[in-house]
């Protein structure tokens, strides 16, 4: 919350700044003086949206993941690992307790 | 009707674990007969899977239209022979099938797969030595196929030969090394082979392996809690009357603490605070098990 709130702040606030400095460099061109530097509160502002911006960004982060291969291992369980399914017998009791009635019956 | 995402994640989740879970996989691909084309290159994929969950599960008709669509694709495919063969098992008798996997080796007899459903043929017919002479043959010429070694270790198992098998899994565990439940798995046949210094070492690197990257207190879970009744077995067995190791293993010196230890991880799991409404199932057996000195 206090992240997305934080990040459309500096959004916007970068925004407002790159506004000024459009506005800024016209008035100094309709001026005749096309090279003036930037007046100081528009760096300013542009820095603070930064900070408040990478704040905004690392708060709204999603929750991080386990990495380590023992939380992977954890995960998984001891039927995966000793599946063996090259060497699978499909000859067993699957087919008289799953497919019933309808194992006769052509697919529609 | 086209797979919504997450059946499509939960499919390629399978495919990725080598999880044999033919009914869930039956139920979630079998609206993929009509859409496979829209999946692309994984659509093949997702067709192997729910031809073979469909073999599992006797619903031979959807079997054979998959078999027909991979067919039409991927005319001379070897993996698309297997397939055939797999569909050959479930209806004809075994020497017919042999015969047909026997002329498919003799065209390329490297196959691996196709060698792998022969010695799957024998073992189910009962023709155990020839199964695991044609596996050892298999392993001699294809060392690092995890698979295989468990395999064999598994026929070792069924037949009461501890020894052997022990000796499969070692090949496992070189192969594997840091898994945790080929470990366990070690471990568990080093005690029924009646080594029990050898499976309480064992135990106890399984207990490290799942359990090295966590820093709290928390109670095991998944294989830790078996690991740790292994290890409180072992202990307490050892503490009683110090058997002799087959394979000279040495014990720990500080066997008494090792078996609190294992004591006190087992009745975490099994404790009240760790579920939230009622006291774990066998609870009561365990808390008596584990107290009975």
């Amino acid at each position: 919350m206090l992240g997305t709130v934080l990040l459309t702040f500096a959004a916007i606030t970068v925004l407002h700044a790159a506004f000024s400095t459009y506005e800024h460099l016209s008035h100094l061109k309709a001026m005749g003086r096309p090279e003036g530097s930037l007046p100081i509160d528009i760096i300013v502002e542009a820095l603070f949206a930064l900070i408040c911006g990478t704040l905004g960004a690392s708060l709204n982060a999603p929750p991080l993941k386990e990495i380590s291969w023992a939380a992977e291992m954890r995960k998984r369980n001891i039927d995966e690992m000793d599946s063996r399914l090259g060497f699978a017998s499909f000859v067993n009791r699957g087919r008289n307790l799953f497919s019933g009635p309808s194992s006769q019956t052509k697919l529609k | 009707m086209s797979l919504s995402h997450s059946a499509l994640e939960k499919l390629a989740t399978f495919r990725a674990n080598n999880t044999r879970a033919s009914q869930e996989t039956f139920k979630n691909a079998s609206t993929v007969l009509k859409s496979f084309k829209r999946l692309g290159d994984d659509g093949w994929a997702v067709l192997e899977q729910l031809f073979l969950a469909s073999v599992d599960v006797g619903r031979l008709d959807v079997a054979d239209e998959c078999l027909r669509q991979l067919g039409k694709q991927f005319p001379d495919s070897p993996r698309v022979d297997v397939l055939t063969g797999i569909r050959m098992e479930a209806t004809e008798s075994p020497d017919v099938v042999l015969e047909y996997y026997a002329q498919l080796l003799d065209a390329d007899s490297a196959n691996a797969a196709i060698w792998k459903r022969k010695i799957s043929v024998l073992r189910r017919t009962g023709k155990i030595e020839k199964a695991v002479e044609e596996l050892s043959q298999l392993l001699d010429t294809f060392y690092t196929d995890v698979e295989g070694w468990l395999e064999l270790a598994d026929i070792y198992t069924s037949c009461n030969q501890y020894i052997p098998a022990l000796q499969a899994l070692s090949h496992v565990l070189l192969l594997a090394a840091q898994n945790p439940f080929y470990q366990l798995q070690f471990a568990e046949t080093a005690y029924t082979a009646g080594d029990i210094p050898l499976a309480l070492k064992a135990f106890l690197v399984a207990v490290e392996m799942s359990e090295r990257d966590l820093s709290d207190k928390s109670p095991p879970v998944g294989i830790s809690v078996r690991a740790w009744l292994g290890v409180k077995l072992c202990s307490r067995r050892l503490l009683l009357n110090s058997s002799p190791s087959a394979s000279n293993t040495v014990v720990p010196k500080n066997l008494h603490l090792i078996e609190e230890l294992a004591t006190e991880r087992v009745l975490g799991v099994y404790s009240s605070k760790s579920s939230s409404t009622r006291a774990p199932e066998g609870r009561d057996v365990v808390v008596g098990w584990v107290g009975d000195r």
